[in-house]
């Protein structure tokens, strides 16, 4: 199912509004406006697959409500890349920048809508509206950083550390997520995962001073 | 191949920049830097300043977790090795940047990248086209990092980098490609087959 863009609500206008000043705080109401001509807004319910590995994804999204989940198969195991909620871009990036088919499943986990931009007309947008090399110059920047930040966590954090800096940031999202794919994302096992969910909450209620290695 | 000259040709791949476009509207945004080799380049906890191309040389990226050394990137002539997350975000690296032979870079702070980019409509979409190659490169490695085995990693990465084989220490390589070093060893028959099946 398809909307129109001009259908957008106020609050998720707001909402895409604060997400572009986030890397370019010169982004107006009006640029939005004439960006919002070349976007649309995608709607879909629970559990709907929006990419399907092998297939090119010709959209870049930003979740306007809802959550969609990023994984890949590999060996017979997902691995989550991405939960993305309202505010955040979704996109199998690799496959619509390269226009190759996509390694990377997107699905979504609660009824979703999607601020989408097609790649052509992108492409349009980027002749045609004169901030917009500049605009997605920043944002790939933006995605880049975040991203960046996201590996290095992963990378130096114990698994411990990772798990209670994650839930503090993110309190929400451990009553949105089934926790199998949150311990996929944070690439801790299941059991770890609600040992240290248990942990967290003792340690919650001693002010955060728990050491139990 | 002159290092300016080798930036040049590596821009050329995005825009087409013409001689007089290269001499006026970036060459002023750049700064030769020439380091001795095993000399650091960007120390963790400080801001990284400069983006740099790899004129000549050997360069690679890494990161300590406890006393041990994580290499994430491994470069050579022609391509771009900079802490991007801190360049970008203008806050401390996490990363250090060492060579690893001596090496030649042509770099520019983050103030002269962003005027060089802001002089016109045709140099901001270089800029969008070259933070979408290396975004792609680094998410394909990723990618490859998460879906192939150690063993699938390494052919991968011999088959198409067999200079690195030569030119970088065989610890760095193993870090980089997230093998145990023994295992990296170990896996070293199989280049011999590699090698015949390529010829």
């Amino acid at each position: 199912m398809k909307y129109s863009a001009s259908h957008i609500s106020v609050e998720m206008g707001q909402s895409a509004l604060r997400y572009f000043q986030g890397f370019m705080p010169e982004f107006s109401f009006t640029d939005l406006q004439a960006l919002l001509q070349y976007c649309q807004v995608r709607k879909f319910p629970r559990k709907a697959k929006l990419v399907e590995e092998g297939e090119v994804d010709d959209y870049l999204n930003i979740v306007l409500s809802g959550l969609v989940r990023k994984y890949v198969r590999s060996n017979n195991k997902d691995q989550t890349l991405q939960l993305a909620t309202e505010g955040h871009v979704v996109h199998s990036e690799l496959s619509f920048l390269t226009r190759q088919p996509s390694l990377a499943i997107l699905e979504t986990l609660e009824p979703t809508q999607l601020l989408s931009l097609r790649f052509d007309k992108m492409e349009e947008a980027l002749e045609h509206f004169p901030q917009g090399e500049r605009m997605g110059r920043l944002m790939l920047t933006a995605m880049y950083i975040k991203k960046d930040e996201r590996r290095y966590a992963r990378a130096s954090k114990t698994v411990r550390e990772l798990f209670l800096d994650y839930v503090a940031h993110h309190p929400h999202m451990l009553q949105r997520v089934p926790q199998k794919y949150l311990a996929s994302y944070l690439n801790i096992k299941p059991e770890t995962f609600s040992r240290l969910k248990h942990l967290g909450r003792k340690s919650q209620k001693i002010n955060g001073s728990s050491k139990r290695s | 191949m002159d290092a300016t000259k080798a930036f040049h040709h590596y821009l050329n791949k995005f825009v087409e920049i013409s001689d007089h476009d290269f001499k006026t509207m970036i060459l002023p945004f750049l700064t030769i830097r020439k380091f001795a080799k095993k000399e650091l380049i960007t120390r963790v906890g400080e801001r990284e300043n400069w983006i740099n191309f790899i004129g000549k040389g050997l360069i690679r990226k890494f990161y300590l977790k406890g006393e041990e050394e994580i290499n994430t990137q491994i470069s050579m002539e022609g391509h771009i090795i900079h802490s991007q997350e801190s360049f970008h975000s203008r806050t401390a690296s996490e990363y250090s940047i060492e060579t690893i032979e001596p090496s030649i870079v042509v770099s520019s702070t983050f103030d002269q990248l962003e005027a060089m980019f802001a002089q016109s409509q045709q140099m901001e979409h270089m800029g969008r086209m070259i933070i979408t190659h290396t975004m792609v490169i680094k998410d394909r490695w990723q990618m490859l990092l998460v879906k192939l085995s150690p063993r699938e990693r390494f052919i991968h990465f011999v088959t198409r980098n067999p200079e690195m084989l030569q030119r970088v220490p065989q610890k760095f390589l193993a870090s980089y490609l997230n093998i145990k070093p023994e295992t990296f060893s170990r896996f070293k028959h199989l280049i011999k087959g590699v090698k015949s099946r390529e010829s």
